[in-house]
């Protein structure tokens, strides 16, 4: 947490973005910062995805559509989603606000067969790529930042396996380019809208009264304990590079 | 599996890599020494004892930054080069590793991709570095051991090897970044690292998630791995 007050407070904004590549500038096709108020904002977000991905595992293993390797690999998925779940839970609890409750789902027919369970499966780990790097822009406390990160790149692992697994092309099917590419929100909600089957309204809120109190998960399960990775850094940057944008472009707006 | 290659020996501890210009070795030496590895690298007794010998009298490698206090952007650079010296190996690696004709089918096709990547991320990065007003390291010479790429799977094993290691290492800079756009960049090259990682430990029959969080390290730790390339 040391480090913190460097970060939020812009002391590191050493490189002006102009000088910075262009090309993965582009890339950084964030929402407006209206999307995220807090960093709770933003974990309450990335948690209705978690609890969104490891419903979606529970109920789909639990059919038996796969075997072997497969399924030993979905089953492993499956307790990710559910570390990613318990870890952001915890953070936000630990950041003073309230996990916001695990959502109402319908998967429809996605777990009418086995190419239909991966498929979606493809879908939802794309999606949970993007979302957190396109998310990670507005969160403010590093630690957060970091452990964001670690989750980040275990979504990117699930995504190319299933990909695999489903045969699909290794461009564009298992890996999407050289460079991953950030999912604004209102992109991400389009894409997961059909599984929700509530709470649409209140999703993308912090501090949401679930009405039912956290679960007791622990101190030590904290994404703040975890260790350091990249999007953490990549969230730092795309915030200080708002940061830096409206402190030159428009500085009446962010200070 | 029981040959597999750890990360403390890559290339069976032969050392692989040399830089072509002695400058590019200073340069190598000094970005190091800026982001902390110095210590470990330059003054460590028995870690690497040639480098000494390239620091110039009185020259000695900056302490380490404390992360996000305080550094300038020449940490970033450093970084940067440090990024670009392992891309520029992924890249090479690949390179021969796929003219050796070892891999064929789907597997051909899942690798050929990781190659463009790679090279990719190495242009990418050096763009980086030039806009930053730094200058990018050059290539360096890269002589893989003999019989890395003999076998199908020798050659995919030490893949799943590498692709850890450099998951690990953008994963552990994290802290040390100060540039926005440059943790944008990174992160965005990290995440297709992962998906490298996870393809090949499938197809060398590995853990594709070895932890639901990705884990970090330090940049002394990586280049203790890959300490073997650098002669």
């Amino acid at each position: 947490m040391s480090t913190l007050r460097d970060f939020v407070q812009g002391k590191t904004q050493v490189v002006s973005a102009p000088l910075a590549m262009e090309a993965l500038n582009t890339r950084w096709g964030l929402a407006t910062a209206a999307d995220f108020g807090s960093d709770v904002d933003v974990l309450n977000y990335a948690l209705t995805l978690e609890y969104l991905e490891a419903t979606f595992y529970q109920q789909g293993n639990a059919k038996n559509l796969l075997s072997g390797q497969e399924q030993t690999y979905l089953q492993q998925v499956q307790k990710d989603e559910e570390a990613h779940v318990a870890a952001i839970t915890a953070t936000v609890q630990k950041l003073g606000g309230t996990p916001v409750a695990k959502p109402m789902v319908q998967f429809g027919d996605a777990f009418s067969s086995r190419d239909k369970f991966l498929t979606t499966s493809h879908t939802f780990e794309n999606v949970g790529v993007g979302a957190y790097l396109g998310a990670a822009g507005f969160i403010k406390n590093k630690d957060v930042l970091v452990a964001a990160a670690s989750i980040f790149g275990v979504e990117a692992r699930h995504a190319a396996l299933v990909g695999n697994l489903l045969g699909l092309p290794a461009e564009g099917g298992v890996y999407m380019g050289a460079f991953e590419t950030p999912m604004a929100k209102d992109k991400v909600l389009a894409a997961v809208a059909p599984f929700l089957a509530s709470q649409m309204g209140r999703m993308p809120s912090g501090g949401v009264d679930t009405g039912g109190g956290p679960a007791d998960t622990g101190p030590n399960t904290a994404l703040i304990v975890g260790g350091a990775a990249l999007l953490g850094g990549a969230g730092t940057a795309a915030y200080l590079g708002r940061r830096h944008a409206s402190d030159t472009a428009d500085s009446a707006n962010d200070s | 599996m029981g040959d597999k290659p750890t990360d403390d020996a890559v290339f069976g501890g032969r050392p692989v890599v040399a830089f072509g210009r002695d400058v590019d070795r200073r340069n190598f030496l000094r970005w190091a020494g800026l982001v902390g590895v110095g210590a470990a690298f330059v003054v460590g007794a028995g870690a690497a004892p040639a480098f000494a010998s390239t620091l110039a009298p009185g020259q000695s490698p900056t302490p380490s930054p404390s992360p996000g206090g305080g550094a300038s952007s020449t940490g970033d650079l450093g970084i940067l080069n440090y990024a670009l010296t392992l891309e520029y190996l992924e890249a090479e690696f690949y390179t021969q590793g796929l003219a050796a004709n070892v891999v064929s089918g789907r597997e051909m096709e899942l690798i050929t991709p990781i190659k463009a990547h790679e090279q990719a991320h190495v242009a990418a990065i050096m763009a980086t570095v030039t806009k930053l007003g730094g200058t990018p390291v050059a290539k360096p010479t890269i002589k893989f051991p003999d019989g890395t790429f003999g076998g199908r799977d020798k050659f995919l094993q030490t893949a799943s090897t590498f692709e850890e290691l450099g998951v690990s290492a953008y994963h552990g800079q994290v802290p040390l970044i100060m540039s926005a756009d440059v943790l944008g960049a990174a992160a965005s090259i990290a995440g297709v690292e992962s998906r490298h990682a996870a393809i090949l430990a499938q197809l060398t029959g590995g853990k594709p998630f070895p932890d639901p969080f990705e884990q970090p390290k330090t940049m002394s730790d990586v280049l203790a791995a890959a300490k073997p390339f650098i002669s």
